[in-house]
């Protein structure tokens, strides 16, 4: 093993868990502010997904260019969820965490169901993207434009989302209600609005990762599974609820996944992430920036 | 200004206020006394929409504001302290009362009532970057009354504005309350200190198991012999 192997491996590590961390700031943002887990999280990232490659299949648009659209159509859609589903789910009488769990994992059942139904099992692709396939050298190191591009896409992301919730009236009525959602009344502002459009940020978030994703990774009706998978670990790494936590928790995910697949093989790589995951859980349960 | 006529509110059956009515006036200090469990602070949350009467009406300048949803009757103006404050604890004295003036927060003079904040509580002004959960208890309470402020409300009303404070600060939150309503706002306060309450109120209503045992002016009720003996020791 080489100096330049480790250093490559850390480069991809780093570039991957920049667009893990993108991937669960969505998740993170609405765990926050309303103590629910979206258990169909992986099938936001789905649907984004599929409709970055649709875009691409029948209108040849680029997902570069399709990206903010497909970020727009996952705002609305995890609005809706909130206001059709998420809404009632927490007004339960009896049993609320069980009814909020049931109602998203029941979304996220339905979700995979009718997209096998509808666009088949089978594993599409993004052929001939703008940025698919390709590489850029840097000092030597190779990485992957689509990684790259989907790194920045996500500190920029962040960058937005940090200024959106310190500097805007709105984001500091999103700290509010992720405080106390019970108070938020007392100054005139209407809670269910702020979750509506916290769903709405968050499975955004999620559809701007899914449309770079979709450039280098196939989609199929399971894809969100896996990456739904490391996006728990990554929030649970960071703390949970804290967004930027997630950011740092995304970068941890990324690079101790290299570094396992540098050391053991392929097949074990996923190892690395759930043994850190499971020393924090012990050492730290809050996570490594929660506060609670 | 305030019409409360006959509600009745319970809590998964046990009702707490049976058929109260009070009337406030504009520019009044009202005051609502009586022991624990009295009912008062479930009139105020019933009146500021936080709890959902079971019966009676509310109107509020003429309209009806009962059932209405809690923010809607911020935004009408009528601003709620409730007994625990509910502050934004771990946001900033500034952040708490900035988001006091959301609803207009597209205006260019938003803080406006700030001003005023400032007057009635200067040593807000000297901890705007503080934290609101490391504020003193007297402190909070001023804060959830300068916040309640920045909704530029036309009746403001403070449940148990005396509790958790150290005697010293809580005569200047009377104080406080008094030259608010100069300024030509109402004030409807809900109080365990009659004593003190009654001596900065207009007028009073003494809750007793949910229900009005009396009403008058704040003079009257504070002379009154039974009054005396059973509330205020004397």
């Amino acid at each position: 093993m080489t100096a330049e192997t480790i250093i490559q491996s850390l480069a991809s590590g780093l570039l991957m868990g920049l667009l893990y961390g993108l991937i669960a700031v969505g998740l993170a943002l609405i765990f926050g502010l309303m103590d629910v887990v979206n258990f169909a999280h992986g099938e936001f990232l789905m649907i984004a997904m599929y409709a970055t490659f649709f875009l691409f299949a029948f209108f040849a648009i680029d997902p570069l260019l399709s990206a903010p659209l497909v970020a727009a159509a996952l705002f609305v859609f995890g609005a809706v969820v909130y206001l059709l589903i998420v809404r009632f789910a927490v007004r339960a009488k009896a049993n609320a965490g069980m009814v909020q769990i049931f109602s998203t994992f029941g979304l996220a059942i339905v979700m995979r169901g009718l997209a096998q139904f509808f666009f088949t099992p089978d594993y599409r692709s993004v052929t001939n993207s703008w940025l698919g396939g390709k590489t850029i050298s840097v000092g030597g190191i190779f990485l992957p434009e689509p990684q790259l591009v989907g790194a920045l896409v996500s500190i920029a992301a962040f960058a937005g989302l940090y200024f959106f919730i310190h500097r805007t009236d709105f984001g500091r009525a999103l700290e509010a209600t992720r405080e106390d959602a019970g108070a938020v009344a007392l100054v005139g502002i209407d809670k269910n609005r702020v979750f509506a459009l916290g769903w709405g940020l968050g499975a955004a978030l999620v559809g701007l990762a899914g449309a770079i994703m979709a450039i280098f990774f196939y989609v199929y009706p399971d894809v969100g599974a896996s990456f739904a998978l490391i996006a728990y670990v990554t929030v649970a790494l960071g703390g949970f609820g804290s967004v930027f936590g997630a950011f740092a928790g995304g970068i941890i995910v990324g690079l101790v996944e290299a570094t396992t697949a540098l050391i053991l093989p392929p097949s074990l790589k996923s190892v690395g992430i759930y043994a850190v995951y499971l020393l924090v859980v012990f050492v730290r349960p809050r996570g490594l920036f929660g506060s609670m | 200004m305030l019409s409360v006529h006959e509600i009745t509110t319970a809590y998964q059956g046990l009702v707490a206020i049976s058929a109260v009515s009070i009337e406030v006036a504009k520019g009044e200090i009202v005051c609502v006394a009586g022991a624990n469990g009295a009912g008062k602070s479930t009139l105020l949350k019933s009146i500021a929409g936080a709890e959902r009467p079971r019966s009676g009406t509310i109107s509020f300048d003429g309209a009806r504001i009962d059932g209405k949803p809690q923010h809607m009757i911020t935004a009408g103006g009528i601003a709620f302290v409730p007994e625990n404050r509910r502050l934004f604890p771990r946001l900033s004295v500034r952040d708490n009362l900035r988001l006091g003036s959301y609803l207009y927060r597209s205006e260019a003079n938003r803080d406006e009532p700030l001003d005023l904040v400032f007057k009635l509580f200067p040593r807000l002004s000297e901890r705007l970057e503080q934290r609101a959960e490391t504020l003193s208890g007297g402190e909070q309470q001023m804060l959830a009354i300068g916040r309640a402020l920045m909704t530029r409300p036309r009746l403001l009303m403070l449940d148990e504005p005396s509790q958790g404070i150290m005697p010293k600060l809580v005569d200047e939150i009377f104080q406080a309350v008094k030259r608010i309503r100069d300024t030509g706002l109402t004030v409807l306060i809900v109080e365990q200190r009659m004593a003190e309450c009654l001596e900065i109120a207009d007028r009073a209503y003494i809750l007793q198991t949910g229900r009005v045992l009396m009403k008058g002016p704040a003079a009257e009720i504070s002379t009154n012999p039974d009054v005396r003996k059973a509330y205020l020791g004397l």
